[in-house]
């Protein structure tokens, strides 16, 4: 069953690009034989006979994760969106600090214990990664604000620092 | 013979560059802690760190050395948790828990460790020996393939991985036809014309190679550890102060010998990796030496057999994949990608027009397999330590690199985005039994093919019969439709003489 919603899905989404393949690819001129839309149309052709097939005789019944571990993957998934929405805004260092502490609580750590692992993630990580090996690591849209808000002694520091 | 020699004189004259040498050590060490963290395989942990290691900046040679000495560093890393956890990091290493697990059952952890360092530095070093030998005769003949023979090789690599990896033929296909078709996102190289970017400027160069690697390999298998997250830690055996010894080396010499030549031959076979290697290896040892029936119970020879076919196959999956640029694995479908990212074009030319880095990247697997034993050997008591990290630290951690790693390649939050959706996506096909290394071959190779296609029909101006037009290409679909047919005919022959032997 659960191979069968997941090819009917996939069948779904591969009709949609055989039809952008068949219509809406095309190049104003060209001088090869085969332009810009033929290997996406062979591709779909394959793929859709692929999915024909699985749906046809599917091999995997379902796939086994109880409700509660649903939740906790889409928990999972919900903070890694934030995360990564978070991430320029916030800066690293405060983004890694709060998603190291949730999601490590979620998992089943202490709250304090957490709290360390966070605090140590974000800031150990800052150091090792944007310090030491020099990596562009984002400061924070805050961070950045607050730096200019400050009466401006060293500028130059915040600009090069960035 | 003497192109070996002056290639690998070149190779060595990189790759023992101090600067070089100190990478391949930093390559080993943080390739083993990574490959060493719980259920965490060796592929995985290639994926978290490439982006990394791509973002500090160094020249492509040196890159790639580190890349290589990380990719082995996993490889050996994986093992520990093997034998001292009975947790596979990747398919190949599930030979390596049979017998590895229940000699450190029986105390004989530092034993078994120590056994599985020297299979693995004979079976790897073996590989690279055959390597250069071969990849120079290899590529001149390759040089010689016309694009429709690309094409051929390209449907042969194909069908050998659908009829050898997975479950399911159909599945694995399909797999590799996703790859193919994400590959087609972005701006047509040949004429301009965007294709399926639905007018998002992000992902009009396509979708980043390291973005795919990481979201399908490392953001998947963060979700299949939250997944099957068990309360508290695994329970790791302690490592001993047994060591190997001669008696052991004595007992396993022409086991490693006869498993480090399997390994190697399979290993060349384009998309048959590791895991078909040392199932074929420990399955012919166990014919040819199990006399007593103790296989599976903790013998040497059980723990040799796998490991040496596992690096030997490594090695081996590095020659179709220099020389004509098709990857023999998913890890070597990582390390293609990377060379890409350099500018790079793996193949026959390689060796021509870059020999530094072909065979600097040579070079360093000698080196690293060195390293890895010299390290290995006293250090592997710290390395398991990794092994006791808890769950809920480990999977926010893995998390947290894969963000800096893509965060670091363009600045773009965008495609810390795409790797989760990837990632959900990649979960979804493991948890239907589809394996994800065809996934990143497809997208690998999703441009050679397809313009070694259009190249051939330029050619022939339209004329598909070109495909088809001498020796080297027809020779190559008729191995292609053998690899699929026979392993077929084989089984229903099989069941059919069940049957009447019922």
């Amino acid at each position: 069953m659960a191979d069968r919603i997941f090819a009917g899905a996939m069948l779904i989404v591969t009709l949609a690009y055989s039809v952008i393949a068949f219509t809406a690819i095309s190049a104003p001129f060209q001088y090869d034989p085969l332009g810009p839309e033929s290997w996406p149309r062979i591709l779909s052709i394959v793929a859709i006979i692929c999915l024909l097939i699985i749906l046809w005789k599917p091999d995997t019944d379902e796939i086994g994760v109880a409700g509660q571990t649903w939740f906790r993957l889409a928990a999972t998934v919900v903070l890694l969106l934030a995360y990564g929405q978070l991430y320029e805004p916030l800066g690293f260092i405060l983004s890694t600090i709060l998603f190291g502490t949730i999601l490590s609580a979620m998992l089943g750590a202490g709250i304090l214990r957490a709290v360390i692992f966070g605090i140590a993630a974000g800031i150990g990580g800052y150091l090792l990664c944007a310090v030491l090996l020099d990596l562009n690591l984002p400061q924070g849209d805050i961070i950045e604000a607050l730096f200019e808000n400050a009466p401006a002694e060293q500028p130059a520091n915040a600009e090069g620092a960035s | 013979m003497e192109t070996v020699l002056s290639g690998l004189a070149t190779g060595f004259g990189v790759a023992l560059d101090p600067f070089n040498l100190f990478l391949v050590l930093v390559g080993c060490v943080a390739g083993t802690l990574i490959g060493a963290l719980p259920g965490l395989g060796p592929i995985n942990g290639v994926a978290i760190l490439l982006p990394i290691a791509y973002s500090l900046g160094f020249s492509p040679e040196s890159a790639l050395i580190l890349l290589a000495g990380i990719y082995y560093g996993a490889e050996y890393g994986g093992r520990i948790s093997s034998i001292l956890l009975n947790v596979p990091g990747d398919a190949g290493a599930v030979m390596t828990t049979l017998d590895g697990n229940p000699m450190a059952r029986a105390g004989n952890a530092g034993k078994a460790l120590s056994l599985s360092a020297i299979a693995s530095f004979v079976g790897g070093t073996f590989a690279v020996i055959l390597l250069s030998l071969f990849a120079p005769v290899l590529s001149a003949f390759a040089v010689t393939f016309s694009p429709a023979d690309y094409v051929a090789l390209m449907v042969f690599a194909f069908a050998s991985l659908a009829s050898l990896v997975g479950k399911s033929t159909v599945k694995t296909l399909l797999g590799a036809l996703i790859g193919l078709m994400l590959a087609t996102i972005g701006i047509d190289a040949n004429t301009g014309i965007p294709r399926y970017t639905f007018g998002i400027p992000d992902i009009l160069a396509g979708i980043d190679f390291l973005i795919v690697v990481v979201g399908l390999f490392g953001m998947a298998e963060l979700l299949t550890l939250v997944e099957q997250q068990v309360s508290g830690r695994l329970k790791s055996l302690p490592v001993d102060k047994s060591f190997v010894n001669w008696a052991d080396l004595a007992k396993t010499k022409w086991t490693i010998v006869r498993c480090s030549v399997i390994g190697f031959f399979i290993g060349i076979l384009p998309g048959t990796g590791a895991s078909v290697a040392s199932a074929v290896a420990y399955g012919t040892e166990k014919r040819i030496s199990d006399n007593d029936g103790t296989f599976g119970t903790g013998d040497v020879r059980g723990l040799a057999a796998p490991e040496a076919a596992n690096n030997a196959a490594a090695g081996g999956a590095m020659v179709p994949m220099l020389t004509l640029g098709i990857p023999g694995s998913g890890t070597t479908a990582i390390l293609l990608g990377a060379l890409l990212m350099f500018n790079i074009q793996p193949g026959p030319m390689m060796f021509s027009q870059r020999p530094e880095v072909a065979w600097g990247l040579i070079a360093s697997m000698y080196i690293g397999n060195v390293a890895l034993l010299v390290i290995n050997l006293p250090l592997v008591g710290i390395f398991a330590r990794m092994l006791t990290i808890p769950q809920q630290y480990l999977t926010p951690m893995i998390a947290i690199l894969a963000f800096i790693g893509i965060y670091t390649i363009v600045g773009n939050p965008f495609d810390l985005m795409m790797i989760t959706g990837l990632g959900v996506f990649g979960w979804f096909l493991r948890k239907l039994d589809f394996s994800l290394a065809p996934v990143i071959l497809g997208f690998v190779l999703g441009a050679l093919f397809e313009n070694n296609l259009r190249r051939a029909l330029s050619i022939s101006g339209g004329d598909w019969w070109i495909l088809v037009g001498n020796y080297k290409s027809v020779l190559l679909y008729v191995l292609a439709i053998l690899v699929v047919a026979l392993p077929i005919y084989l089984g229903r022959r099989a069941r059919r003489m069940e049957g009447d032997a019922v």
